[in-house]
């Protein structure tokens, strides 16, 4: 799973996908139920707190009835003739009891007990009533408490017995004579509650101790009537968390009575179990779109950048050759774009380059070719000096010692020199020039002193100075050559080589050097130099051409960077 | 990456899930108007009793039901953490054989009680009297064969008495003992009885009953309270008080040591023994009240026309081992 997940985009997107569709449906549907759940919850709760209050009300309605009753047959002359002589005069009894019974006669069978407990007269003529004990139960808890007491009678739901007793001491001039007492059994309980709660609602009917009196469902009677004693026993709320039922719990005061409803939750386990289903084919049609959107988009952005990668591997091959055409406008497609041109680029460079090389290369066969062998002519030249210091020829013998110091100078290793050495140098090819042309031209050095040791590539002023020697002198009376080293933008090495003589044609004045504009393609020296500069010192440097400041004459420029050369220089 | 996804979704599922427990509700009766009562009595026998209780006191009643010994040995084990305010029901044999978990209590109306059936160290107060008696079966046995405790040595019934283990049940034991009393010597009581139960008891005083009825056995022995119920029901059976005399020992109730509502067990007892609870006792039940201003009831033969034999508990009680470890021997001769 880590694995893939690392290694495979396509699963990884799936994997997002699905958890952006995923986790909000879950989440989604957790919360709906349980919304749903306590909202629905809420309104059976208080849809449960009105049919209570109605029950307690029916409930009033018996109990106050009952006593009604009992107040009633108070003091009642025919009952006391009945009750206390025997006089039983059967069918007033009745009337009296008829009468007095009114509304609760439907829920409940009254009876009137002596003193012994016998029963004597009742309200309808069955069930038979039981004998009581005046010492016992609920005639005893009436003549001892002196009101209507209620209880409870049996720990069977038996629709035959009586499930609650009421008692009431019967009194003439407050002497007791007998006992009102009223039966409610399992018939009357369904009358009196019927309709006054909920479909699915079950009823139970628990005595101040919790113990069972009515119940509409065997089980609530046996099971959870007793579960929920021992749970208020133990001191817990009595109905708890049910998972399945929610309860109400209300209390009859004036019967000391316990009213539980029980209703089942608004989710049950099955509704519960739809909700899963449903949520959990959500899930599946998630999962399916999931799968089939990051295939395609998994392959629309693997399937370029798989181009590009073998793309890539070609150009790591060496392929220059290598162009990605894809057809579209995002950034995928300009990243192939730029792809293209960067390979584009490089193939110009990498032209431009071997081009370079290709340059440099002559360039290093012919400097090559013009330093052949030139200890032999250095010896030579001592030698020469020699011989003509011992003929006495003190000009051949400065001549040799002068080329044999240029020659020297040249055949060195070093590349750069200062320059002043390049000057020195200078200064001997001028004396030969001097002996040659018997001391035709002037000389003049103008460099200030903080430039004299700045590096300079070796030999790049003498082929300048000939130059203007061989080709702008000749002809030329009391001609001039001037050498003058200046700073130039504070970053450039400016030097000038000025003569007065010919002057250079005019379509080369005021350019740059290019070898092409020249007439005569045989000014090496001056291509060499220009290309000398070009090689150390690329773009920046390079010789220019123009006329004298006065309009005759020439004036090459070799411009080449201070701080470069410093560099190199310490190198 | 997924950990964190996973985190706030079971966050909020628990959440959700969680739902409030609170302890305490207007409905939880204060600890001063609690009582426990281990009993061994029967649904039939102890929920009238309670339920009057409960409504003449207002105390809520725990009831937790069980078999005599089981109830013991947890009140026993119980010792350091004691859960239960009363033992209610059990032959004093068996209360007595755990005293030391008892705590003594004279009860209002210990001057009504029947001296007999009164506890000299007020361990235990009695409940009711229950006479042992012999049963046979009406279809099978003819009535002039059984008599008394020298029946069963006849060889007619020889494999086919109904008699349970002593060892197991109290009123079994009860009835070895008071006919070791009614007869002369121990060793030859135990020896003709088992000699002609050829080793066989029963497990529980229930299979007795039942053993006679289906034929199985031709004669049992067992409490007077048990079989008028089953001749009370239909049963063909008939009841013998044997000749030579029987023993009327009381089941009784006690006050556990330690009860942490003892006041209210007082008042249980108390009640137990009230007239009104003897009454009802003697009217709705075959047991007889301990009391002696309430006479038996009306199925029922009088104390005094039965002959009994002079039953000492303690004597009972300190030879229980005794009497039982040569009850096995002689029973695993007759094997």
């Amino acid at each position: 799973m880590k694995y893939r997940l690392r290694n495979s985009f396509h699963f990884r997107l799936m994997v997002s996908f699905l958890a952006v569709s995923l986790i909000p449906l879950c989440l989604c549907s957790a919360l709906l139920v349980q919304i749903a759940s306590v909202h629905m919850n809420r309104e059976i709760k208080e849809n449960m707190k009105t049919d209570s209050d109605s029950m307690i009300v029916a409930l009033d309605d018996l109990a106050l009835g009952f006593e009604d009753v009992g107040k009633a047959l108070q003091n009642n002359p025919v009952l006391m003739d009945a009750l206390t002589c025997g006089l039983a005069q059967e069918t007033q009894i009745y009337n009296v009891l008829y009468e007095a019974a009114g509304s609760i006669r439907e829920v409940c069978t009254l009876h009137i007990y002596d003193l012994k407990g016998n029963p004597l007269f009742s309200s309808h003529s069955s069930p038979q009533p039981q004998k009581l004990k005046p010492t016992w139960g609920v005639l005893n808890a009436a003549r001892t408490s002196g009101k209507a007491s209620y209880m409870g009678q049996t720990a069977e739901l038996d629709s035959e017995v009586a499930l609650l007793r009421a008692a009431f001491v019967l009194k003439n001039q407050q002497t007791p004579i007998g006992y009102l007492v009223m039966e409610v059994n399992s018939d009357h309980f369904k009358q009196l509650l019927n309709g006054k709660y909920g479909n699915q609602g079950e009823i139970l009917i628990l005595n101040q101790f919790w113990r069972p009196v009515y119940s509409s469902q065997q089980l609530l009677f046996t099971d959870v009537a007793a579960q929920l004693r021992s749970r208020v026993l133990a001191g817990y709320i009595p109905e708890g968390d049910n998972p399945d039922y929610l309860y109400s719990i209300t209390k009859h005061d004036k019967t000391d009575l316990l009213l539980v409803q029980q209703q089942p939750h608004a989710f049950n386990h099955r509704t519960l179990h739809i909700l899963m289903i449903v949520s959990a084919c959500w899930a599946v049609v998630c999962i399916i779109i999931s799968v089939f959107l990051s295939i395609p988009l998994s392959r629309q952005i693997s399937s370029p950048i798989g181009k590009l990668r073998s793309a890539f591997g070609k150009l790591e091959q060496d392929d220059l050759d290598v162009r990605i055409s894809l057809d579209r406008q995002d950034e995928l497609g300009q990243l192939a774009i730029a792809f293209n041109h960067m390979v584009n680029a490089l193939k110009t460079n990498r032209a431009e380059l071997m081009e370079n090389q290709k340059e440099l290369n002559e360039t290093k066969l012919r400097m090559l070719q013009a330093q052949l062998n030139p200890h032999f002519l250095g010896n030579t030249l001592d030698t020469m000096k020699w011989i003509s210091k011992i003929n006495n020829m003190p000009e051949v013998a400065m001549m040799s010692t002068d080329l044999a110091d240029i020659l020297r100078f040249c055949i060195s290793g070093e590349e750069f020199v200062p320059l002043y050495r390049e000057l020195e140098i200078l200064e001997r090819y001028i004396e030969i020039q001097r002996i040659r042309l018997s001391d035709q031209f002037s000389f003049q050095v103008d460099v200030p002193e903080e430039l004299l040791g700045h590096p300079v590539p070796k030999m790049i002023l003498q082929p300048i100075v000939e130059n203007a020697i061989l080709h702008g002198l000749v002809g030329v009376e009391r001609s001039l050559i001037r050498v003058k080293a200046e700073k130039w933008q504070e970053e450039f090495l400016r030097v000038t080589v000025t003569d007065n003589g010919r002057g250079i044609p005019e379509e080369m004045a005021g350019k740059p050097y290019s070898r092409e504009t020249l007439p005569d393609k045989h000014h090496l020296g001056l291509y060499n130099v220009h290309m000398i500069l070009k090689l150390h010192y690329a773009e920046d440097a390079g010789l220019f051409l123009d006329r004298g400041p006065d309009g005759t004459g020439t004036s090459v420029t070799a411009t080449l960077p201070l701080q470069t050369a410093q560099e190199e220089c310490e190198c | 990456m997924k950990k964190w996804i996973l985190f706030p979704l079971l966050a909020a599922l628990f959440l959700s899930a969680c739902q409030k427990t609170e302890r305490t509700t207007e409905y939880t009766p204060d600890e001063s108007m609690r009582l426990t009562i281990y009993t061994s009595h029967k649904e039939e026998v102890y929920m009238p009793i309670v339920r009057e209780f409960e409504e003449r006191t207002g105390i809520w009643v725990d009831v937790i039901t069980g078999g005599t010994n089981e109830l013991l040995e947890r009140i026993e084990s119980q010792q350091d953490n004691v859960e239960a305010d009363v033992m209610f029901g059990g032959g004093v044999e068996s209360l007595k054989a755990y005293e030391h978990c008892f705590s003594p209590y004279v009860v209002g109306s210990s001057d009504s009680i029947r001296e007999p059936h009164q506890a000299e160290d007020a361990v235990w107060t009695p409940f009711s009297a229950l006479p042992v008696v012999l049963i046979y079966n009406t279809k099978l046995v003819s009535p002039d064969k059984i008599t008394g405790w020298s029946s069963l040595s006849d060889p007619i019934f020889r494999g086919r008495i109904a008699f349970a283990d002593p060892a197991i049940s109290g009123s079994s034991f009860t009835a070895l003992a008071t006919q070791i009393l009614a007869g002369k010597s121990m060793d030859k009581t135990l020896a003709t009885l088992a000699e002609n139960l050829q080793g066989k008891t029963l497990s529980s005083s229930g299979d007795v009953l039942n053993a006679v009825v289906d034929g199985s056995c031709l004669v049992g022995i067992t409490l007077e309270e048990t079989a008028l119920k089953y001749i009370a029901a239909g049963a063909d059976l008939a009841m013998v008080y044997p000749e030579e005399g029987t023993s009327c020992v009381p089941d009784a109730s006690a006050i556990v040591k330690g009860a942490p509502h003892s006041e209210n067990a007082k008042r249980f007892l108390d009640f137990t023994v009230s007239y009104e609870v003897q009454q009802m006792l003697s009217e709705s039940s075959y047991r007889r009240p301990v009391r002696s201003d309430i006479p038996a009831g009306e199925s029922l033969l009088p104390l005094q026309d039965i002959v009994l034999v002079d039953y000492d508990i303690d004597w009972a009680c300190k030879n229980r081992d005794v009497i039982l470890s040569d009850w096995l021997f002689y029973l695993k001769e007759a094997k």
